[in-house]
């Protein structure tokens, strides 16, 4: 059994190009490859790839081009020069890549992890996945793990949301005690608040100095609107504060957060202030279990997250190249006849990757 | 001397686990954690057979059968260790903390060498006849009490340092990546705080032991000797850290510098103390 592969993906063609394949939905797909007398296929469908894998088990009636021609007479169109077709240990090694987020738009990013995973878990539902795409897919999935555990590939926050939200566990730990306050309703503010949101945090006021906008926002985020003149009490209550109003001079003075934190009994406050000019008062961080982080702060953050990632590029390709020539071993062990097991494990416990049931697939 | 063997060993073990603890500071790689708690868990059990080879030694002098041999330094140097090593596996190998063994450990792997080393510059394990006035059953209770609070304690020191790198660490506003493998702050002070919570008790109720038995042997419970003295300024700083957290609210780095001071006293009662105490002399041969 061969291990084939034909595809597209953002960096080959436009996206409106891509469209039409992923919309027929990856279950119509299966079935249609079935029929058309594919027995091992998976398809991975995600915003920025639409990719076949097949076995097959002779390349003379069932090679590449043939894969290609399906997809094209299923479409209806011509699938133009951005596809690229591969074969073999070719074809695994492009798997593990994407697997690794070494193919993503943003390097090293795991959701596409969690698609892979559903990409194989759907063929295995309609039983189009057969020895050699079960071995790929955990392998491939394993990779992917083992790569963003050994590199910092997928390391660091790459959004300044996102990187706030990362400061706020290494001061508070988890989230799920700690109230934020949101003052004024910049983008940046919207962007946190969505962060901290995806159910991480117990509480959430918002106050802006226009009452109806307040409430308005606060439906937005299933937050508490708080008026305007109602919000500096507030700061003895709240750990976290993102501040973006359009204010002219600091809302926040060092004298106000001093005397908010005499009834913190020392908890942290975490201030966060993306408004330009400032709304509160740089000396506010000199306070003790005061950290306060500028816009400029949280930049400089995600521009070195972003270049040690770039850092960890060839590292993760040569361990994507170590264990997809693993994989290719295995094949050519298999295809002798000769009984063979893949090390498969984050700890270096070895267990056969011949059985798929006994291998963890979870991500 | 199947005992120095073994300790030697041992000691040899808790400074590989210390090595890798450290090096798993810059390594994001989870192996050097687990050779850390490989190292440390092999050191930890050849320890104990280790100990017992001392009981044998010490118990084969007919007038110290049945009591524990931490009267000497090297003995309450090696229980020490053990207790550091072992607190080490409970609290923070549990919590899955193994970033802190770069904190914690080198006091394990300190307490051990320098009971090495000790040994070495005495030329004996320090297995002697227990005097009259140490032949008591609460030999088995008061060191055996003490040395456990220090080990515990020296925990809490080890998270407390791990407290202030990782505070400085967002204060600085450039956290670099150890940020974010560090616990978060309000979690290390926890465990701190946590830590001494657990240890004061037996660091009180072990002083208070000593003061019944010292009735029984000397007729007088209290007696400011230097030793009596520093373990009281030791429980002092504990107990006043405790109640500026619990009752005055106090947080963060002052409270967290004043249980450091605490375990500086501790140190200082069981090291220092010796060259000036009467009553309590391992390394004066006062007493």
């Amino acid at each position: 059994m061969e291990l084939l592969l034909v595809g597209l993906n953002h960096r080959s063609v436009s996206v409106s190009q891509r469209e039409g394949l992923a919309a027929l939905g990856t279950d119509e797909w299966l079935r249609r490859l079935r029929s058309a007398g594919w027995q091992e296929a998976v398809v991975v469908s995600t915003c920025n790839r639409f990719e076949v894998y097949a076995g097959s088990a002779d390349l003379r009636s069932r090679g590449p081009e043939v894969l290609e021609e399906f997809l094209e007479s299923n479409l209806g169109a011509p699938l133009g020069d951005g596809v690229y077709r591969r074969v073999g240990g070719a074809a695994a090694r492009r798997l593990f890549t994407v697997a690794a987020g070494l193919d993503s738009l943003v390097v090293g990013e795991s959701e596409i992890l969690g698609q892979v995973k559903q990409a194989y878990e759907t063929a295995r539902s309609h039983k189009m996945t057969g020895k050699l795409t079960n071995v790929l897919f955990q392998r491939a999935l394993y990779a992917g793990k083992l790569v963003r555990s050994r590199t910092g590939i997928g390391s660091g926050r790459l959004s300044v949301a996102s990187a706030a939200v990362a400061l706020a566990e290494r001061i508070f730990g988890n989230l799920s005690k700690s109230s934020v306050l949101i003052l004024g309703a910049g983008k940046m503010a919207e962007l946190s608040a969505k962060h901290l949101l995806s159910g991480k945090v117990s509480r959430l006021y918002l106050a802006n100095r226009t009452w109806t906008r307040a409430v308005e926002l606060a439906a937005k985020f299933r937050a508490e609107a708080i008026r305007w003149e109602d919000f500096p009490p507030l700061l003895s209550r709240v750990d976290i504060v993102i501040s973006s109003t359009g204010a002219p001079k600091p809302i926040m003075t060092a004298e106000g957060i001093a005397a908010a934190c005499r009834s913190r009994r020392g908890r942290s406050l975490f201030l966060i202030d993306i408004a330009m000019p400032r709304d509160i008062e740089e000396s506010v961080h000199a306070l003790d279990h005061v950290y306060l982080y500028t816009l400029q702060d949280l930049d400089g953050i995600v521009a070195e997250n972003s270049a040690r990632r770039r850092g960890e590029v060839a590292a993760a390709r040569a361990l994507v190249d170590e264990k997809s020539a693993e994989f290719q071993a295995w094949i050519a062990a298999v295809a002798n006849g000769e009984r063979a097991g893949l090390t498969h494990s984050m700890r270096g416990r070895a267990s056969s990757a011949t059985e798929p049931s006994r291998l963890p697939v979870t991500s | 001397m199947m005992e120095f063997y073994l300790f030697g060993m041992t000691s040899v073990f808790y400074a590989i686990a210390t090595g890798f603890a450290l090096f798993y500071l810059y390594s994001r790689h989870e192996r050097w954690s687990r050779w850390m708690l490989y190292f440390l868990g092999a050191g930890v059990c050849l320890h104990l057979p280790s100990f017992a080879f001392r009981l044998q030694e010490f118990w084969s002098v007919p007038a110290n059968r049945y009591y524990v041999p931490i009267n000497s330094f090297y003995g309450a140097l090696s229980y020490l260790a053990l207790v550091v090593a072992l607190t080490f596996f409970v609290v923070e190998a549990r919590h899955r903390l193994g970033i802190l063994g770069a904190f914690v450990l080198p006091w394990a792997c300190l307490a051990s060498l320098s009971a090495v080393f000790r040994a070495c510059h005495v030329g004996n394990t320090e297995i002697y006849q227990l005097t009259p006035a140490l032949r008591s059953y609460w030999i088995n209770i008061h060191p055996m009490m003490l040395m456990t609070a220090y080990a515990i304690l020296g925990n809490a020191f080890g998270v407390g340092l791990a407290f202030l790198v990782q505070e400085n660490q967002v204060k600085s506003r450039r956290p670099t990546e150890l940020c974010y493998r560090l616990p978060a702050i309000a979690d290390l002070e926890d465990l701190n705080y946590h830590l001494v919570v657990f240890a004061f008790p037996i660091l009180v109720f072990g002083i208070l032991v000593g003061g019944i038995w010292a009735y029984g042997a000397w007729g007088r419970f209290w007696g400011w000797d230097a030793k009596e003295i520093w373990a009281l300024v030791t429980a002092l700083v504990y107990g006043g850290y405790l109640v500026a957290r619990a009752a005055a609210g106090w947080r963060g780095v002052k409270a967290v510098y004043i249980s450091m001071l605490g375990f500086g006293c501790a140190v200082f009662t069981f090291v220092g103390v010796n060259f000036l105490s009467e009553l309590h002399g391992y390394l004066s041969k006062k007493g």
